[in-house]
């Protein structure tokens, strides 16, 4: 099995959305602006479900 | 050994080492379902966390002070009283370890252990939801009382809800276990059940932090 291919590397795809929640977060929060937390919530709670998805995705897969 | 022989086996060669495949390291389609149908819960219960978040982040000060109304202030500060709902994500926690040991027996044929260990997390699931609506009963304030009242019911009634249908999900698992259906072959029912108790376990925490800690 190639190395991209195991199930482990799915929590890879869970935090690229788990980032993107931080930086969606953090340039309001330093730029003194309203932070949206509904919208926060949902794309760390995205990276989890993601990360899901992907595990399937991968480890669903047949090896052949 | 042809390939159909052991179209499902837990396959010690497989990339997730415990959850029943095909031969072939594919995951079965039951648990593929279950993992599929936990994708669309998890985000379910995010729309819940997020309109919670937003109305606690545009609150002047969380807990309210409703002015005038003393006790239903002091009803809202779950903080200072969060021993019950502790002692509830206790039961849960045990009834998700209970769970799991259930889930081993059965990969061992151990149907006994099996058995036993299923009936437990049901008990101890539905302590749970007796434990919730005890808790209901004597809280102090409702659902229609602000916003507050409204995301503490839609979240932790949500996950009632969930617990509930878990318990009819192990009820089902529990009465196929008795009438012997359930093998170490065999045994999907019990993964997908497993997986979805443990997401409402960890549900739950997050509830508990949420709402009782943080």
């Amino acid at each position: 099995m190639h190395p991209l291919r195991h199930p482990r590397n799915a929590i890879f795809v869970g935090l690229v959305f788990t980032l993107i929640g931080f930086i969606y977060w953090f340039v309001p929060y330093v730029l003194k602006i309203h932070v949206d937390y509904a919208g926060v919530t949902m794309l760390a709670v995205l990276g989890i479900a993601m990360a899901l998805m992907a595990y399937v995705l991968i480890a669903g897969s047949p090896n052949d | 050994m042809t390939a159909d022989s052991h179209a499902l086996t837990t396959a010690e060669h497989s990339p997730v080492a415990g959850l029943t495949h095909d031969a072939r390291g594919g995951i079965s389609n039951p648990i593929l379902g279950m993992i599929l149908f936990i994708c669309s819960e998890v985000m379910f219960f995010s729309g819940l966390f997020a309109a919670y978040f937003a109305v606690r982040a545009a609150a002047p000060v969380w807990p309210p002070i409703v002015e005038g109304d003393e006790a239903l202030t002091e009803a809202f500060r779950l903080h200072d009283e969060p021993w019950f709902a502790l002692g509830l994500t206790i039961i849960l926690v045990l009834s998700s370890f209970t769970c799991q040991f259930a889930v081993w027996a059965i990969r061992k044929d151990d149907r006994t252990g099996f058995i036993r260990n299923i009936g437990i997390t049901l008990v101890l699931g539905i302590v749970f939801l007796i434990g919730q609506a005890y808790d209901y009963a004597t809280l102090g304030f409702g659902i229609s009382d602000g916003t507050f009242g409204t995301t503490f019911y839609t979240l932790t009634g949500f996950h009632g809800a969930h617990v509930f249908g878990g318990a009819i999900m192990l009820s089902v698992v529990l009465y196929r276990g008795l009438a012997g259906q359930f093998s170490a072959r065999h045994h999907d029912a019990v993964e997908a059940t497993s997986l979805y108790w443990h997401f409402v376990d960890v549900v739950w925490i997050a509830l508990f932090s949420t709402l009782y800690i943080l």
